[in-house]
């Protein structure tokens, strides 16, 4: 069953959006919970995406996308 | 390079966080070693490449500093000269005026004054580059005024690997080192995003060279040198002339001081063509210097004049249009090759 990678509701203050600034895995890598998987970007700041779960990644929003609180933008099978 | 490497397992870094390890792993064996600058402490650098330090390591070995490059400059060369390894942030190379006396004339020169009795073991690292509207104090690169100056080795990483394993170097090296860091390339975001400098980086520590250029790709009809920023740009004008049918070989001098002159040279006898690619200002810089290396050496290996695609004499404008008329990009490099291509 896959995991989702979801953006957490207290990342950031507000309700700004957010870009994906990196990916440190590729898609399709063999990663592991608590890994940092990505960064996003609010106002020039950026927040870390751990792995939420042991699996294969499969990378749904790409860099330079804009996402919010709440998006999907990966996942872990 | 990142290509190539086998989709699984795989660690990739950005630069800013390829650098921070690197100065993390020598300060755990090395307490030599500390980080002074401005907002290099709890923010983690501007460029993020100095996150996770102060809390691993406390805000004596990382230093946040008023904004005086003269004073903590200064302070730093003192300590390198007294047995400590420092590695200083002058946050924008542009800034390098009002510390210029104690790079040039103190850090650069006190080993040679001493007769090597005196070392000074000093990494300065600065933000080079612009492409995001900051202008024209913010923007420049410089490499030729610091890699023209006797007495410090210059260094410009294109990619995350290399920057881990040039900053471990220059940690290590018993000379002042200047670590220029192109602002586009850290994985910033705001700052601009090139995928291609965020690569797979081994966790154990290890050195890469000085003074060795990196044939990034192989080909047999033009050489493509460049550094940092320029490589990437290299890189994209070489898959553009692919589709033309026009083989491009793209040289990563990684190095200015020492520079591989060898690997420039040897590229060019094969392929007969020259374009040397630098966001520093035209003259008097980095393009012209590699293509005296190669005239002086021997010039019949030229079928057609060498060009440069580097940053027109002007200070950086701040308009958005006006600063992307002047940079150089991948259009400009096949638009050079084409008036050398039927030599």
């Amino acid at each position: 069953m896959a995991t989702d990678i979801t953006i957490a509701d207290d990342m950031w203050d507000g309700d700004e959006q957010a870009v994906v600034t990196n990916w440190f895995a590729p898609d399709g890598a063999a990663v592991t919970k608590d890994m940092l998987l990505a960064e996003i970007m609010v106002a020039k700041i950026q927040y870390e995406v751990r792995a939420p779960a042991d699996g294969t990644l499969t990378i749904v929003s790409k860099v330079d996308d804009i996402v919010s609180k709440g998006d999907v933008i990966g996942r872990i099978g | 390079m990142n290509d190539k490497v086998s989709a699984t397992n795989e660690r990739r870094l950005t630069i800013a966080r390829a650098m921070a390890e690197a100065i993390a792993q020598e300060m755990r064996v090395d307490e030599r070693v500390f980080v002074m600058g401005e907002d290099i402490g709890t923010l983690g650098g501007v460029f993020g490449n100095t996150r996770g330090l102060v809390e691993e390591f406390g805000k004596l070995r990382v230093r946040d500093t008023p904004i005086s490059e003269t004073g903590f400059i200064g302070a730093a060369v003192g300590a390198a000269s007294d047995g400590m390894r420092p590695i200083v942030e002058l946050m924008f190379v542009d800034f390098f005026g009002v510390c210029m006396d104690a790079i040039y004339n103190l850090m650069a020169k006190n080993t040679y004054f001493s007769g090597g009795s005196v070392k000074v073991p000093l990494v300065l690292m600065t933000s080079t580059g612009g492409g995001y509207s900051d202008a024209g104090q913010h923007s420049q690169c410089l490499y030729g005024t610091f890699a023209h100056l006797p007495g410090m080795k210059v260094v410009s990483p294109s990619n995350a690997y290399d920057a881990k394993g040039m900053m471990t170097a220059a940690i290590r090296d018993e000379n002042p080192v200047i670590f220029m860091y192109h602002k586009g390339l850290q994985g910033m975001g705001w700052l601009g995003t090139e995928p291609g400098a965020t690569v797979n980086v081994p966790e154990e520590s290890y050195e890469v060279p000085f003074g060795k250029a990196a044939v990034v790709r192989e080909g047999t009809d033009v050489t493509i040198v460049g550094l940092a920023m320029g490589v990437h740009n290299a890189l994209k004008a070489a898959d553009l002339l692919a589709k033309k049918g026009v083989s491009a070989e793209v040289v990563d001098l990684r190095t200015l001081v020492p520079l591989d002159r060898d690997t420039v040279f040897n590229s060019v006898k094969k392929t007969g063509r020259l374009i040397v690619v630098d966001e520093d200002y035209h003259s008097f810089g980095v393009s012209g210097e590699i293509i005296a290396s190669v005239c002086e050496r021997d010039v019949s290996v030229l079928k057609a004049a060498p060009r440069r695609v580097a940053y027109p004499d002007v200070p950086i404008p701040f308009s958005r249009p006006m600063e992307q008329f002047c940079l150089p990009n991948p259009d400009k490099i096949v638009a050079a090759f084409d008036t050398i291509a039927g030599a």
